[in-house]
């Protein structure tokens, strides 16, 4: 990792497995891994992309490092506090450092409250903030996202899709996070309203000297949002690099496809098809080995038996594969 | 200070905030708005508000005095069992009351019951409601058990259970009559109902986007059911209310039938269950009458019910 | 544009939504037609009006309150409007399908899929069930779902979304239409998927011969997949052209902002073009062009801001609605805009 910036958020192996439970006496069968040892570290100021299909679990990772789903295993570092085995009074602390922004803007705004309310409200419980001033505050905010303060007493459905996302993104803010985890926060917008967003997200980060965990299927979306990427399939992390060095060369073969499937409006750009035939197992019974390898196109037995460690490939300072073949 | 002074011009904020601030259209007043566009609905609870202000008048009078009525219904008066005629537009009774004064009285009780019916079922039910949908696990196991249990029991003979032991028994010094006892009944066996159906709105809320944001930015699981959940599922429990209602007025002739309700003061239950031995010898119209006023205070509620859960009913907004 | 090789002519259709909160012009003045064996986009956001229209093509718009006011659609030489409900049936499924988006919701959940896609042929076709259920089985096959003699006899729930969505076109091409209607659907599914469902739908567009109306938000999907495109917005169709063309030089402001907008894998953007503004609700469209409030040369123009420009053909092959087109305004509209507005404004080279 990019050694200048210091170390914001490190997360160690973290696991995060949901039991499966069947029969009158409810006993656990098995288990959905839904994060199966993700580690990464991101540096103030910086921006990490978390990048995978459905059910890869990048939504699971994020809960997973507030809090909001309980980690089976694994370390997460906030800033020098370990989250995982934080108390009552320091997770609380937490909560206000640490802010997320929801992808739906139809459900993560509570329809039966103003906007000054929803915005406000992390305000009134976390500070105890008197409340002429937090409506001060409240119109500050809707001003930094591009909306007018005399929009207080609306409600959300008084708004549009992209709107609605300012506001959430006005209410991740309230607290002067410093770090931002934003899951998903253009996939529900049109294509028109996602550029403005995208450019909000930016200028704000400037702004305010904010730290992003970028959540998104869209690899376009993440090359523009993140200084790095880390791409996730079934739980694991299998390539992290730098943005830019990912596009020009993508190491692993499931970055490849995914980067091939992608519709490309400008032909100049469209690479060689590598069609990707098969669907993403199931959770609960992943194959043996590298779970990429039923759909890999040059998996080998190695591949069948072994499951392959993230690790730094020689020749490319900060770009890190799983994979046996590397790059082959 | 941080972020808030930093180049973030206060003041013009201030006179924004001071002078443009439209009133947000809610999701409360939408419902309402739809709900007076239908004509029917609004004569329903023009019906409905008649009945309330009947009641609500006879208490008054009762309160204050007035004298509307006898004050004995057991006195014989005048000839008993008269056909409908001018005097007396619905007949009389066995004493020779007015058959019609007996209705509108009977109207008090009938009120009073399914209202006080109401509010107990729904304290009971909706804070248990919440809290079993919200706490899931062994608390949430526990709530589902007895209500479970509760329901399977035949509601009659519930019901006649708890009328009969509450009877004559006093509570918190007051003495239960009649009436009390058999809406404390009602309510405490009809709660269910109301229980599980806000269970399962909680329950389906509780994932929603907007209650994870306020558990990122730490709000209690108290704070969390009753500012974010309760105001999302409230809807229900006015469609509810409106719809038991007519259920807890006929719950009242039930017990009324089964001799448990008020003795002395007419009741159109008392009347329904006088008419069993009356129309044998052709005296139909006591039974009539209280028919008559029953059908109309549930018609009006049942329709008005049905346009309250079209009107308040999310999904169909448009969004 | 109608020639020999037109399967579908839609022609000035309008189509409204009464309610008691007013009217809604979901789709108004829409036309365009589409060649036999060759794939029509129809491109736009929410709310432009395209599911409507895909809808008024087979005449399910939701009643009450939805309504085709005007126009009308030639199908096969057929005037569509004209049939029949009974007739109209029998065109439903058999001669023109259509598949949506959400595949869970789609398909009837308390019915195992070789049930579903039995009825569908049944309906059209005098088979016996027998036949029809080894029918069923090869249609599955066909669509690349693997063990497809098990599969018939599965649940929708036990199916993933792709395979949902396989069996959803399974249904549709199993009588053999010549129009495939297909609304978003690769929207909810993962891009890897996407590919393959996209695939499959060449595949079988090459061996049937059938056309196909893909509807979609996806310009990456059109650039790539549809022989020709029209551009929605606001209930109006912005622009018509074949899919190269449009792409390379498109002529619309709106198809120029989107185009710029999109961020784009491999070319390092320091920020985003964006088109400023929100999408309008259809019960609150702008007078005038209605995409002049966003638009940067229409939103303090006069012309736009009062009169909506009709689709016109500037070139062979491609209509556009605006007033700034290249070769869109005829010389005695540019005098009597000089005359009423003053100045005139030009096309700047870049907008």
């Amino acid at each position: 990792m990019a050694n200048t910036n210091r170390c914001l958020l490190s997360v160690d192996n973290l696991k995060t497995y949901f039991p499966i439970r069947k029969g009158l006496l409810r006993r656990t069968v098995g288990y959905i891994k839904a994060v199966d040892g993700i580690s990464f570290g991101i540096g103030a100021g910086q921006a990490l992309g978390l990048v995978g299909e459905s059910g890869c679990g990048k939504t699971t990772v994020a809960r997973s490092i507030v809090r909001l789903v309980p980690p089976t295993e694994g370390k997460v570092v906030f800033d020098q506090v370990d989250v995982l085995s934080a108390d009552r009074d320091e997770l609380r602390e937490l909560r206000r450092q640490i802010s997320l922004i929801f992808q739906d803007p139809f459900s993560s705004l509570n329809p039966r409250m103003t906007v000054g309310n929803i915005i406000g409200e992390p305000l009134k419980i976390q500070k105890k903030t008197a409340s002429r001033e937090v409506t001060e505050r409240v119109a500050v905010l809707l001003s930094k996202v591009g909306l007018s303060p005399g929009h207080i007493n609306r409600y959300p459905h008084e708004f549009s899709g992209g709107q609605r996302q300012r506001i959430g993104i006005a209410r991740a803010l309230a607290l002067e996070p410093k770090l931002v985890i934003c899951d998903e926060p253009v996939s529900a917008l049109d294509v028109s309203i996602q550029s403005q967003i995208l450019n909000l997200l930016k200028d704000l980060q400037e702004e305010f000297g904010l730290t992003y965990l970028f959540i998104a299927h869209d690899l376009a979306v993440i090359e523009f949002s993140c200084d790095i990427v880390a791409v996730m399939y079934m739980g694991r992390i299998v390539e992290q690099a730098a943005a830019e060095e990912l596009y020009r060369n993508p190491l692993h073969p499931y970055t490849s496809a995914l980067m091939s499937a992608i519709p490309q409006v400008d032909p100049s750009l469209r690479g060689r098809r590598t069609a990707l035939g098969g669907e993403v197992p199931s959770a609960f019974n992943p194959p043996a080995g590298c779970p990429f390898h039923p759909r890999c196109p040059s998996a080998n037995s190695v591949c069948r038996k072994q499951m392959p460690a993230l690790e730094e490939k020689s020749d490319y300072e900060g770009h890190f594969v799983a994979c046996w073949r590397k790059g082959q | 200070m941080g972020w808030w002074t930093r180049g973030s011009h206060l003041s013009e904020h201030r006179k924004i905030l001071k002078t443009e601030q439209p009133k947000g259209r809610s999701l409360w007043k939408d419902g309402v708005r739809r709900l007076r566009r239908r004509k029917l609905a609004m004569v329903c609870l023009a019906v409905v508000v008649l009945y309330f202000l009947l009641a609500g008048f006879l208490y008054l009078a009762e309160l204050f005095d007035w004298q509307v009525g006898p004050i004995r219904w057991q006195q014989e008066v005048g000839k008993s069992y008269q056909p409908p005629s001018r005097e007396n537009i619905f007949g009389t009774d066995i004493f020779g009351q007015s058959v019609l004064r007996k209705t509108l009285y009977g109207a008090k009780i009938s009120m009073t019951v399914a209202l006080c019916a109401s509010f107990i079922s729904l304290a009971i039910g909706v804070p248990l409601g919440a809290i079993a949908g919200y706490s899931r696990g062994v608390v949430d196991e526990i709530i589902v058990w007895v209500y479970s249990t509760l329901s399977s029991i035949p509601y009659i003979l519930l019901i006649l259970a708890f009328a009969v032991v509450l009877r004559d028994k006093t509570l918190f010094g007051y003495k239960l009559t009649g009436i009390t006892s058999v809406y404390l009944a009602i309510g405490l066996t009809s709660w269910v109902g109301i229980c599980r159906l806000i269970r399962g709105e909680v329950i389906k809320h509780k994932n929603r986007e907007y209650v994870l944001a306020a558990k990122s930015y730490g709000s209690s699981g108290r704070r969390i059911i009753f500012k974010h959940l309760m105001p999302n599922v409230f809807h229900l429990v006015i469609i509810d209310f409106s719809l038991r209602f007519v259920a807890f007025i006929h719950a009242e002739v039930i017990l009324s039938f089964l001799g448990l309700g008020e003795a002395t003061r007419p009741s159109w239950g008392a009347m329904i269950n006088d008419a069993r031995i009356e129309l044998s010898r052709g005296v139909w119209w006591q039974m009539a009458a209280a028919t008559v006023a029953i059908f109309f205070i549930s018609l009006a509620l049942n329709i008005f019910g049905d346009a309250l859960r079209d009107s308040l009913d999310p999904k169909l907004r448009i969004q | 544009m109608v020639g020999n090789g037109t399967l579908l002519s839609v022609e000035n259709v309008s189509t409204h939504f009464f309610s008691e909160e007013g009217v809604t012009r979901a789709v108004q003045d829409v036309s365009f037609s589409i060649q036999k064996g060759k794939t029509f986009a129809l491109v736009g956001e929410s709310g432009c009006g395209k599911s409507v229209t895909a809808l008024s093509i087979m005449r399910l718009v939701p009643a009450p309150g939805g309504k085709i006011v005007g126009g009308q659609i030639v199908f096969e030489g057929e005037n569509l409007s004209a049939l029949s409900e009974k007739q109209m049936r029998d065109v439903r499924g058999n001669k023109i399908a259509m598949i949506f988006q959400e595949p869970m919701t789609s398909l009837n959940p308390v019915y195992t899929v070789g049930n579903q896609i039995v009825e569908a042929i049944r309906l059209h076709q005098k088979k016996s069930t027998g036949r029809a259920w080894a029918d069923a089985a090869e249609m599955l096959r066909k669509v690349g779902i693997a063990d497809p003699d098990r599969r018939v006899r599965e649940y929708p729930h036990q199916m993933s979304g792709g395979m949902r969505q396989r069996v959803m076109i399974a249904m549709a091409v199993s009588c053999e239409p010549t129009l495939l209607i297909a609304d978003e659907p690769t929207t909810a599914l993962d891009v890897t998927i996407q590919a393959q469902i996209l695939d499959l739908l060449d595949e079988l567009q090459k061996q049937n011969g059938m056309s196909i109306l893909l509807i979609t938000h996806d310009l990456g999907v059109v650039a790539e997949r549809a022989d020709d495109v029209a551009v929605m917005y606001a209930s109006r169709i912005a622009e018509v052209a074949d899919s190269r063309p449009l792409f390379a030089e498109p002529l619309h402001p709106y198809t120029q902002g989107l185009l710029k907008s999109l961020p784009r894998l491999g070319l390092s953007d320091k920020r985003l073009r964006t088109i400023p503004g929100t999408v309008p609700e259809p019960l609150h469209f702008p007078g005038g062009c209605k995409f002049h409030p966003r638009c940067p040369i229409g939103f303090d123009d006069k012309r736009c801001q009062t009169i909506e420009p009709e689709l016109r053909e500037v070139r062979p092959g491609r209509r556009v609605g605006c007033w700034y087109a290249p070769g869109y305004e005829t010389k005695e509209e540019f005098k009597e805009y000089e005359s009423k507005y003053g100045e005139h404004k030009s096309v700047p080279a870049e907008c």
